[in-house]
C-alpha cells in the first residue's frame, strides 16, 4: 500500500513538472478554473434572489449542496483525471506502454494527467462550502455529515470514470462524452435538492445511479431536514456503501475491459 | 479576403470532419438532452413558489432550455480544445495557412459556419425533438420566429469572433487555453446557458447587454422560444450587428499584429 502511494505520488510529480514547462499559462490556468463558480453557483445565486427559496431550500442551503458535489466531483478531477483522458490513451496507444510496465494499470492510469491547476477548483468549493456551513451554523455532528458525503461522493464519482473509461475498450473513445453525463451533469443535477425532479428521474438518479447518495442524503441529515418525498431515515447511513459499491462497480469493469483488450499493433 | 471558394472548402472539411464520429454525435445528444431535462425541471421547481415571473411561465422556461440545449453546438459555445488555431500557432502547423490565399479570421469563421452547419442538421433536431417528445412543447408560430435564421447565424459570427480573440494570445503567449476556458466560464454566465437573462439582477442584467456575450446564445435562443419582441427583439438584433462588426475589426487587427509576431522554429 505504502509503495502504492510513493508510485502515486512519483507520477504525479512527473505530470506537475510536465505541465510546469508552461509557466504562465498554468498559473493563468489555475487562476480561471477559480473562475467555475462563475458559470456555475452564480446562476443559482441569480435564481434564489429571484425566486426566494427552491421548494423550502434557501441560498445557503443550495450553495452547501453545490460546495458538497464541487469539492468530490474536483477531488475526482484533480487525482484521476487519467480516466478521463483513457480513451485517448487507448486511441493512441499510450496503454501499451503502461502495460509494459511491471505495476498496476489502475494506478498508472490515475496519476497519468494529474491535474494540479485544478486543484483551484476544489478551493473554490471549498470557500462556498466554509461560507455556507458558517451562514448556516452547522454543528459538529453536522460537519460530520458533510464530510461523509464528500468522501462517499469521490468514491462514487472515481467508480464513474471508471466506468467510463472502461467502456473505452469497447467503442474505442466514441462514447466517452456519455461519461459527462454522470460527472457533469450529475454534478449540475446535484446542485439542486433531488426532491424537485419528478418521479422517474430522481427514482434514476437514486436507484440507477446512486447520485443522490453523493450530497443529497447526507446534506438532509446534515441539515436536519424532513424531505416531502418522504425516504426511509437510514439513507443518509447508507451513503458510504452505496458509494463504495459505485467505486468497486467502476473498478471492476475498468478490470474485466482490460483483460479483454488487444492492442491494434500498429 | 479574395476568393470565396477556399473558404467553402474550408466550412466544407469542417463539416465532414464532425460528421465522420457517428456515435459520438449520438452521444452528444444524450448528454444535451440530459442537461434540458436538469434545467427544465430545476426552472420548474422554482416557478412552483411563483406562476409569473417577468412575464415567463415554466413552459417557457422549459422551451428555452430546449432551444439553448439543441443550438449549444450549433453556436460553438464549448470551443475544441485539441483542434484549434492556438495550438496550430503552438505546433507551427499555421505555416500552412500562411502560404495559402486566405486570412485567418475569415478561415476561422468559414470553419465555424461548417461546424455549425453540421449540428443543425445532426445534433439540433435530435436534442429539440427529444425534449419535444417529453414536454410536447414547440416555439409559439409569430412573425418574430423569421428572424431567428438571421439572428443565430449572427450568433455563430459573435462565437467565431470570441474564439478568435481568445486563440490569438498564442502569438504573444504559448498557449491560449486559459484565456479559452475564460471565455467558456463568462460566456456561460452571461450568455443566459443556465439562466434566462430576464431573471438577472438590473445591475448583471445591464453587463450582459453591454458586453458581446448575449449575442452568442441568449438572443437566438429567445427568439426561437418566443420571449423577444418589439424594442426588445431590435436591441438583440442590433446589439448582435454591432458586436460582429466590432469583433471582426478587432479580430483582423489581432491578426496582422499577431503574425508579425509569429516566429515558426524549423527542425
Amino acid at each position: 500500500m505504502g509503495n502504492a502511494v510513493r508510485l502515486y505520488l512519483r507520477l504525479a510529480s512527473a505530470s506537475l513538472r510536465s505541465h510546469m514547462q508552461y509557466r504562465g499559462t498554468f498559473a493563468l490556468r489555475s487562476i480561471v478554473d477559480f473562475g467555475v463558480i462563475v458559470s456555475d453557483l452564480a446562476p443559482i445565486w441569480v435564481l434564489a434572489r429571484y425566486f426566494g427559496n427552491l421548494d423550502g431550500w434557501s441560498f445557503a442551503e443550495l450553495a452547501l449542496l453545490y460546495g458538497m458535489v464541487a469539492t468530490s466531483w474536483g477531488i475526482v478531477e484533480v487525482t484521476l483525471r487519467g480516466f478521463e483522458n483513457f480513451s485517448m490513451y487507448l486511441v493512441r496507444g499510450d496503454l501499451d506502454r503502461l502495460l509494459l510496465r511491471p505495476r498496476s494499470v489502475i494506478l498508472q492510469v490515475a496519476a497519468h494527467d494529474f491535474e494540479f491547476r485544478k486543484l483551484a477548483r476544489i478551493a473554490q468549493a471549498l470557500v462556498v462550502l466554509a461560507l455556507a456551513s458558517a451562514t448556516l451554523g452547522l454543528g459538529v455532528t453536522s460537519l460530520g455529515w458533510v464530510a461523509l458525503g464528500i468522501a462517499g461522493g469521490t468514491l462514487c464519482f472515481a467508480g464513474i470514470v471508471m466506468l467510463g473509461a472502461s467502456a473505452a475498450f469497447w467503442t474505442l473513445g466514441e462514447t466517452s462524452e456519455l461519461q459527462n453525463i454522470l460527472t457533469y451533469g450529475g454534478s449540475a443535477a446535484l446542485s439542486y435538492p433531488v426532491s424537485i425532479y419528478t418521479t422517474w428521474f430522481r427514482r434514476v438518479i437514486t436507484y440507477g445511479v446512486p447520485l443522490a447518495f453523493v450530497n443529497y442524503f447526507p446534506a438532509l441529515a446534515a441539515l436536519g431536514r424532513t424531505e416531502s418525498a418522504g425516504w426511509p431515515r437510514a439513507m443518509p447511513w447508507l451513503s458510504p456503501f452505496v458509494c463504495s459499491a459505485a467505486l468497486f462497480v467502476g473498478m471492476a469493469s475498468f478490470s474485466r475491459g482490460l483483460r479483454r483488450y488487444e492492442s491494434s499493433g500498429s | 479576403m479574395g476568393s470565396v471558394r477556399p473558404y467553402l472548402q474550408f466550412a466544407r472539411l469542417a463539416f465532414q470532419r464532425r460528421a465522420t464520429y457517428r456515435l459520438a454525435n449520438w452521444s452528444g445528444v444524450a448528454v444535451n438532452f440530459f442537461f434540458l431535462l436538469v434545467h427544465a425541471q430545476v426552472l420548474t421547481g422554482f416557478f412552483r413558489a411563483r406562476g409569473n415571473a417577468s412575464g415567463w411561465s415554466a413552459n417557457d422556461a422549459v422551451l428555452y432550455f430546449a432551444a439553448s440545449e439543441s443550438l449549444l453546438m450549433v453556436i460553438g459555445i464549448f470551443p475544441d480544445f485539441r483542434y484549434n488555431l492556438a495550438e496550430r500557432v503552438r505546433t507551427g502547423e499555421i505555416v500552412s495557412d500562411l502560404v495559402r490565399p486566405v486570412t485567418l479570421v475569415w478561415r476561422e469563421l468559414a470553419e465555424r459556419y461548417g461546424t455549425g452547419a453540421h449540428y443543425l442538421v445532426t445534433r439540433a433536431p435530435a436534442v429539440f425533438a427529444a425534449g419535444w417528445l417529453v414536454y410536447g412543447l414547440l416555439p409559439p408560430l409569430r412573425w418574430e420566429l423569421a428572424l431567428f435564421p438571421l439572428s443565430l447565424a449572427l450568433a455563430i459570427a459573435v462565437s467565431a469572433g470570441l474564439w478568435f480573440l481568445a486563440c490569438s494570445s498564442a502569438f504573444w503567449r504559448e498557449s491560449a487555453s486559459g484565456e479559452m476556458s475564460a471565455i467558456v466560464f463568462v460566456n456561460t454566465f452571461l450568455g443566459g446557458v443556465f439562466v434566462p437573462l430576464d431573471f438577472y439582477p438590473p445591475l448583471m442584467r445591464l453587463a450582459a447587454d453591454a458586453l458581446p456575450f448575449r449575442a452568442t446564445l441568449y438572443t437566438p435562443v429567445a427568439i426561437l422560444a418566443g420571449k423577444l419582441s418589439g424594442g426588445e427583439l431590435a436591441f438583440g438584433l442590433l446589439h448582435q450587428v454591432v458586436w460582429v462588426a466590432a469583433l471582426a475589426l478587432l479580430a483582423s487587427r489581432l491578426e496582422s499584429r499577431g503574425l508579425r509576431r509569429l516566429a515558426i522554429q524549423g527542425g
